[in-house]
């Protein structure tokens, strides 16, 4: 049995100009394995990803034939039951450390917050656990890092924390929404290599969403690719290169090479009717 | 034909041994150490590095945006003032287009205000080639840049940069902020404005595809140091002599395609 699995996912947004429809019918199952979602900006990958977590404030409102996690159905679950699911089961790790961990509370405190209102934890228990997360994505130095404030950390250590107030209560399911893409291509290696070792080890189920297409196929097991709300085409990262979508392939091409030509780069020209 | 104009004397930047350095809380951040770099004329030339490597600081202390601390910045054989002189010659380009354009001021007065600052004439066709050159529509003139998408918004920054038709254009990830197709488009447009004006380029870039295929050569920069310099034709055939050269280089993502 799949660990989620969604069918005809639709996200819509009424607004003062009109219905905006974001998502448009995407459905997929995802099992313990590393799942990714590119598209450009704009093509609904976020919004899937914080569906799946019911994160989605009005106006926008949510509709699927089917979104279960695990046996439960998402969409008939209560908010009260959607809270004890998000953290503990599933979880998602956002884009920017700048703008998603608290600027005014330690590293240290946020770590434990969690642990210390949900599972009742003791002080010393809390950082202790806190501490064996930091050191499972890496850093070196946890109890330096546990007495930081968000702002001096490095982005690369500001994602790591980020990951590691994730992998803490040892969710199955992980959204990680562009997490890599404020880093630098080093640092970003990195990251990647440890997100890989904790889905192997752990056997967590991974979406991966990113709008770069060269990462997810380096990265991923499986690929869907998005355009205005639809999934184009979805096919296995290996596969890539031999992408049949016009879509997927212009936005393999656009991009350029080391050692390739000086000449224009081929654009986009995107077809109308790639959105039907 | 290039092999001839790189004596000296048609250096068009030269920049001997600078350092930057900023004070913040009692302590001195060495942003930029003893850094030296020679572009010519219509030559395009990158800077590579992580953040913090100090590439950015190189081209806002050309603008005179940061402080020198020590060695110094010729353009065309002059040191640099901060004028109006010089801001005809050398113009800049930043990364994030939603941040550079001031946005209660419509696209006309974003474009007229260079001509405005010196003092120009600004004629009606002026503004409408300018929206042309950079393959904006005419009506896009009196839009405000909330209206226009990341692309676009570049696309007017550009437009602005070149109002003045300076001989240098410093470009800080010009493209860093675009989806894939939009880069594409933008580096085009820039390659395509470089050749047909004669400009020359000193570009800023975290993505060594993109550096390679806009740069005649790059510098390699870590910690505020130059590491090594490269040509194109190095850097394609994977001739680095510094670790950390090539370590930037198998970590850039277009060599994950064949990883």
């Amino acid at each position: 049995m799949s660990l989620l699995s969604v069918k005809n996912l639709r996200v819509t947004f009424d607004t003062e100009a009109g219905r905006v429809e974001a998502v448009r019918g995407v459905s997929f199952s995802l099992g313990r394995e590393r799942l990714g979602i590119v598209g450009e900006s704009g093509s609904g990958k976020t919004m899937t990803g914080r569906s799946v977590l019911r994160l989605i404030r009005p106006p926008g409102r949510i509709e699927a034939d089917e979104m279960t996690f695990d046996g439960i159905d998402l969409m008939a679950a209560s908010e009260k039951q959607m809270r004890a699911l998000r953290g503990p089961r599933m979880a998602m790790v956002m884009q920017d450390p700048k703008y998603s961990l608290n600027p005014v509370m330690k590293v240290g405190a946020q770590l434990t917050e969690g642990l210390r209102l949900r599972d009742r934890l003791s002080k010393s228990d809390a950082h202790a656990k806190a501490v064996e997360a930091l050191l499972a994505v890496q850093i070196r130095d946890p109890e330096r890092v546990m007495q930081a404030y968000p702002h001096e950390l490095s982005g690369g250590m500001g994602q790591r924390v980020m990951i590691a107030m994730m992998l803490i209560p040892n969710p199955d399911l992980l959204i990680a929404d562009e997490p890599t893409s404020a880093l630098d291509v080093t640092v970003q290696a990195e990251v990647l290599s440890i997100l890989d070792d904790l889905v192997k080890t752990r056997g967590m189920g991974l979406i991966f969403i990113s709008h770069d297409l060269r990462l997810v196929a380096r990265f991923c097991d499986r690929v869907l690719v998005m355009y205005k709300g639809k999934i184009v085409e979805e096919l296995a990262a290996k596969d890539l290169l031999n992408a049949k979508h016009p879509y997927t392939q212009g936005l393999l091409n656009c991009l350029p090479r080391i050692g390739g030509s000086r000449e224009p780069l081929p654009s986009l020209d995107r077809d109308a009717a790639w959105a039907n | 034909m290039t092999e001839t104009l790189r004596g000296p004397i048609d250096m068009l930047i030269e920049i001997e041994n600078l350092s930057v350095t900023f004070h913040a809380q009692g302590r001195d951040i060495r942003a930029v150490q003893e850094v030296s770099l020679t572009v010519a004329a219509r030559e395009s030339f990158g800077l590579v590095g992580e953040s913090g490597s100090g590439k950015s600081t190189i081209l806002r202390a050309i603008c005179g945006l940061a402080p020198i601390s020590g060695g110094s910045i010729r353009i065309g054989g002059e040191a640099v003032a901060q004028n109006k002189a010089f801001s005809r010659r050398v113009q800049m380009v930043f990364q994030d287009p939603y941040a550079s354009l001031h946005p209660r001021h419509t696209i006309d007065r974003t474009l007229s205000e260079p001509l405005a600052i010196h003092g120009l004439p600004i004629p009606d066709a002026r503004i409408q080639q300018a929206l042309a050159d950079v393959g904006l529509p005419a009506n896009f003139r009196f839009r405000y840049p909330h209206q226009l998408s990341g692309g676009q918004r570049q696309r007017v920054a550009i437009a602005r940069a070149l109002m003045l038709e300076p001989e240098i254009l410093l470009l800080d990830e010009p493209t860093s902020a675009l989806d894939a197709s939009v880069q594409a488009e933008t580096l085009n447009l820039l390659s395509r404005l470089r050749v047909e004006r004669g400009l020359t380029f000193l570009m800023v870039s975290h993505d060594l595809a993109v550096i390679d295929h806009m740069c005649d050569r790059v510098l390699v920069m870590q910690h505020g140091r130059a590491v090594e310099e490269l040509s194109r034709e190095a850097l394609a055939t994977a001739q680095m002599k510094t670790d950390y050269a090539r370590t930037l280089f198998s970590a850039s993502a277009d060599r994950m395609l064949e990883g």
